[in-house]
């Protein structure tokens, strides 16, 4: 048996590793992770999953040029390996001056992101969330007439940072998830709902609105008819819209700026949205689905308003375009996991709440589109703005309800959409992936079909 | 570490401790490198190695998987016991068949293992690219050219003896172009990728894949949008085939058809598509994105016919849904990494080529849309509605491709879009691309021929005109 080092040894080995090569610095990032996930359907278990993944990315700096390695054989070995491959690999990067590694002390409150005994939480615990999310479904509509998967999934991590200037942090978290999509059928037809949550505590995830939310998307489109090609105003509610906000990350990304890939180059204290637009970025609201004490280069995370009332503010930044941009790194360089780099991400990015209900925003609009799933948004080109994506949505008249669609394109420009919201209502949501929405409305939108 | 029989025996025998009826043992390796080269820079450079093993016990339908990092024989034992401890079901111990190795044929060769090439010759083939590219055009503004080269070793073994290995080597070389024109951004991006070794990238390739993504930002900067409404399309074989992969392909995966769920549910030896059409599935295709010698259960991979002139005639699936729907083996359980169980999976997937000349089929259409490039797509598979990103059109005029359109989607219902492909052509174009499915993806390819639809809608803007209708 080889020899099995806990945590800290292991980031104590790496950090001593690379002060042990003739280079500038590095950096050490370790996750120790382990999940459970129970897919159940109709009624029944399919599969309960158990994972652990546990590994190191190592970045080395020398002389501007950088390296970054990971693996996940954390034996002295494997550690001293891992230093000496992302030195090795440094040398075939072109030097950049502005690469640096984390060299101010972590401020790190506690955020409330981990729950303590999930455990120990028994396995028909937790099957029976996944249960009570398929009893709400049904409950809603005798047209339920089945599940895709229904799964429930739990897990807590450890991270731990650590730069060769002395600088660490560490932090715990949790997550609980539910979701299901529900299928309703009529005769030959039938139509699917898809709905999810995701919560940093065991009680807060609400197994009841997630069956329902999905039933009623599925039974709501029975009937969908054609559309004509046309222009209409789109009503968008907190989770298509939060769909829609995803694709506007990239256009804040400070390195996409700086290479000129990013529509909001230069925008800075100009006007890129409707005056109703207010976007924030926030990492440090506590027990929030992504905020953290320190991001992927330890860096000490903040909250940022990134649009006010229309007007650009800011980008997302890290060390490196930062130092470029000279200004204050703003803790945006995320991680995905020990095996990919930091890469400039949002936290809990969302869109402002306006004051009005979203009831008295839609019965003002004397025809237009609600629009309830989109299909394709990984297609959302980030570089010219544009999408064009699949979609099914309900016909309003006066805000009222007429029929269900289907068969539909929408398609636009980001810039553009963002500029043509003429209302944002007060009923923010944040959904599983971290996003933030209230229900707002687009002006007009092309609607293509027959 | 090295799995070998006699680990894989002793794992599979303590996954069974406990009760439960069939075990499986899923352990990889994966040595990965990128490089990224960006704004003039090879900015990016990663290299790592993962390696963990995944642990399946199943009894009846029920089914518990344990895995994680490994990195001897006691890493693999505990996670087995994990397995066994949830599983936990009558006690009683299952004998396992002797476990023995037999050797499946390699479909793809590797001539060059891109491990033993130079980092330096890798590097100089981006910074060729990135000369090109900009090169291509005053308006080419920006340039990001990706390198992954990533070697999987896997074993897979399981309680009824099965012991086999397989090597995937795959390679992608992709290059971003972003073209410039006033305040408009557009961005082209092709890439070159398959299950071979460092041979696939010539400096001919690499030019070759590079031209194309400097062509198409370039053209859509400068191009009208795509209208909106519904049109005639014809889809040229290079565009690939993300239709079949959306439109249908995941429509016949088994899993989603045992549970009814899918538009194509109950509707074996039904016709499904009009006579024209015929798809198949080839896990076998020598060099393609999605080959291998077996899937990750260790089924040895096939070439499947799926629908004949029309007719559905199997589904593509893994051990467990071939044995509950009476079907043969089509070596389409796939999974991501270790980390996850496998479901049924595309590998290369198309419509075979039929008897129309292509140029005949684009002059027969005197007003509509020319398809030259596809990209993402997605399918709601209950419903059979789908959508694809057209990367690359032209407007049809009298029979002859006319001006370019700058990209849009493409809408429809998967056995509707079927049943009234009316023309299709005799040549073949691929695509690459890497499918998600539940979260996991998976390395695949796409083909078709060119084909002709009557009457489909295209996702673009609306036009004054079109407005008032």
């Amino acid at each position: 048996m080889s020899e099995k080092l806990a945590n800290d040894a292991v980031v104590d080995r790496a950090i001593a590793s690379i002060n042990g090569l003739h280079v500038d610095g590095g950096e050490v990032f370790l996750r120790d992770g382990q999940s459970t996930s129970i897919e159940v359907r109709d009624g029944e278990v399919e599969n309960a999953i158990t994972r652990g993944e546990r590994g190191i990315g190592v970045r080395v700096l020398r002389g501007g040029h950088v390296g970054f390695a990971y693996s996940s054989d954390l034996s002295p070995d494997g550690i001293e390996d891992c230093v000496s491959a992302a030195r090795d690999i440094a040398a075939v990067t072109e030097p950049d001056g502005d690469v640096s590694i984390a060299t101010r002390k972590i401020d790190s409150p506690d955020l409330q992101l981990y729950e303590a005994g999930s455990e120990g939480r028994s396995v028909m615990e937790r099957t029976n969330v996944a249960f009570a999310v398929e009893r709400a479904a049904k409950n809603v509509d005798p047209r339920i007439s089945g599940f895709r998967k229904t799964t429930y999934s739990d897990g807590s991590m450890t991270t731990i940072l650590a730069t060769t200037a002395d600088v660490r942090g560490t932090y715990l978290e949790t997550y609980f998830s539910v979701g299901t999509s529900a299928v309703a059928t009529a005769g030959e037809e039938r139509q699917v709902g898809y709905h999810g949550e995701a919560k940093r505590r065991f009680a807060a995830v609400d197994p009841e609105a997630v069956g329902r939310r999905s039933a009623e998307l599925a039974v709501g489109k029975l009937g969908a008819q054609p559309f004509k090609t046309q222009t209409l105003p789109i009503v968008l509610d907190p989770y298509m819209g939060m769909a829609l906000l995803g694709a506007l990350v990239p256009l804040f990304s400070a390195d996409s700026v700086i290479k000129g890939k990013s529509l909001f180059a230069g925008k800075i204290g100009a006007p890129v949205a409707s005056e109703r637009v207010t976007i924030v970025d926030d990492a440090r609201t506590p027990g929030a689905l992504r905020s953290a004490p320190f991001d992927g280069e330890g860096v000490t995370t903040t909250t940022r308003t990134l649009v006010e009332k229309g007007i650009l503010r800011g980008y997302l930044s890290s060390l490196k375009t930062a130092k470029k941009m000279d200004q204050a790194p703003t803790g945006n360089a995320r991680r995905g996991s020990y095996a990919t780099p930091s890469r400039i991400g949002a936290a809990n990015f969302h869109l402002a709440a306006g004051t009005v209900a979203p009831d008295l925003l839609i019965t003002g609009l004397e025809r237009s589109l609600h629009i309830t799933s989109l299909l394709n948004l990984h297609t959302i080109d980030p570089i010219s703005g544009e999408f064009s994506l699949g979609a099914t949505g309900d016909y309003l008249e006066k805000g009222e309800r007429r029929y269900p669609v289907q068969g539909i394109t929408i398609a636009g420009n980001l810039t553009t959409l963002l500029s043509s919201i003429t209302g944002v209502a007060n009923d923010l949501t944040f959904g599983s992936s971290g996003l933030g929405s209230p229900t707002f409305v687009i002006s007009e939108l092309s609607i293509g079909g027959a | 570490m090295a799995v070998t029989e006699n680990d894989a025996a002793r794992a599979l025998r303590t996954a069974l401790s406990r009760g439960g009826e069939w075990a499986e043992l899923f352990w990889e390796r994966q040595n990965v490198v990128t490089l990224t080269l960006d704004d003039n820079k090879l900015e990016d450079a990663i290299t790592g190695v993962d390696q963990g093993a995944g642990i399946r016990v199943t009894a009846g339908d029920r089914g518990v998987y344990a895995n994680g990092n490994v990195n001897d024989g006691d890493d693999l034992l505990a996670i087995a016991g994990r397995a066994a401890a949830a599983i936990a079901e009558d006690g009683r111990m299952r004998e396992i068949a002797a476990v023995s190795a037999d050797e499946l044929p390699r479909p793809s060769v590797v001539r060059i293992d891109p491990r033993t090439v130079p980092i330096e010759r890798k590097v100089r083939l981006m910074k060729l690219a990135n000369e090109r590219a900009r090169a291509f055009d005053p308006r080419v503004h920006q340039v990001t050219v990706l390198y992954r080269e990533s070697v999987q070793d896997v074993v897979v073994a399981n309680s009824d003896g099965r012991f086999r290995t397989d090597t995937r080597t795959r390679l992608v070389f992709g290059v971003l172009v972003t073209a410039k024109q006033g305040d408009v951004l557009e961005s082209g991006y092709k890439a070159k990728a398959g299950t071979e070794g460092f041979e696939m990238l010539s400096e001919e390739t690499v030019l070759e894949t590079t031209e194309t993504a400097a062509r198409l930002a370039v053209q859509n900067v400068a191009a009208e949008p795509a209208p909106a409404g519904t049109y005639t399309v014809v889809l040229a074989s290079d565009a690939g085939g993300t239709l079949i992969h959306e439109s249908v392909g995941h429509g016949l995966e088994a899993d989603l058809n045992l549970k009814g769920m899918s538009v194509y549910s109950g509707r074996l030896g039904q016709k499904v598509a009009s006579e024209l059409i015929s798809v198949v599935d080839d896990g076998t295709d020598p060099g393609k994105r999605g080959t291998q010698a077996m899937d990750d259960e260790g089924t040895q991979t096939h070439r499947t016919v799926l629908i004949e002139n029309g007719i559905l005639k199997t589904y593509l699936n893994d051990k467990k849904h071939a044995r509950k729907l009476g079907i043969p083996e089509s070596g389409n359980g796939r999974r991501e990494s270790f980390r996850h169980l496998p479901i049924c999976r595309m590998t290369t997937t198309m419509i075979a080529p039929g008897a129309s000349d292509p140029a005949a089929i684009l002059a027969s259409v005197k007003d509509g849309i020319f398809v030259k490039g596809m990209g993402g797509g997605q399918v709601d598979v209950v419903s059979g509605n789908f959508a694809f990103e057209i990367t690359e059109c032209y407007r049809i005029r009298d029979g002859k491709q006319a001006e370019p359109l700058r990209g849009a989607t493409l809408v429809g219902q998967g056995p509707k879009l079927m049943s009234e492909i009316d023309m299709v052509g005799w040549d073949l174009g691929y695509s690459v691309g890497t499918c998600g499915k539940d979260g996991q993806g998976a390395p695949v390819a796409d083909a078709q021929p060119t084909l002709r639809i009557p009457s489909v809608v295209v996702g673009g803007k609306v036009t004054a005109k079109k407005a008032k209708a």
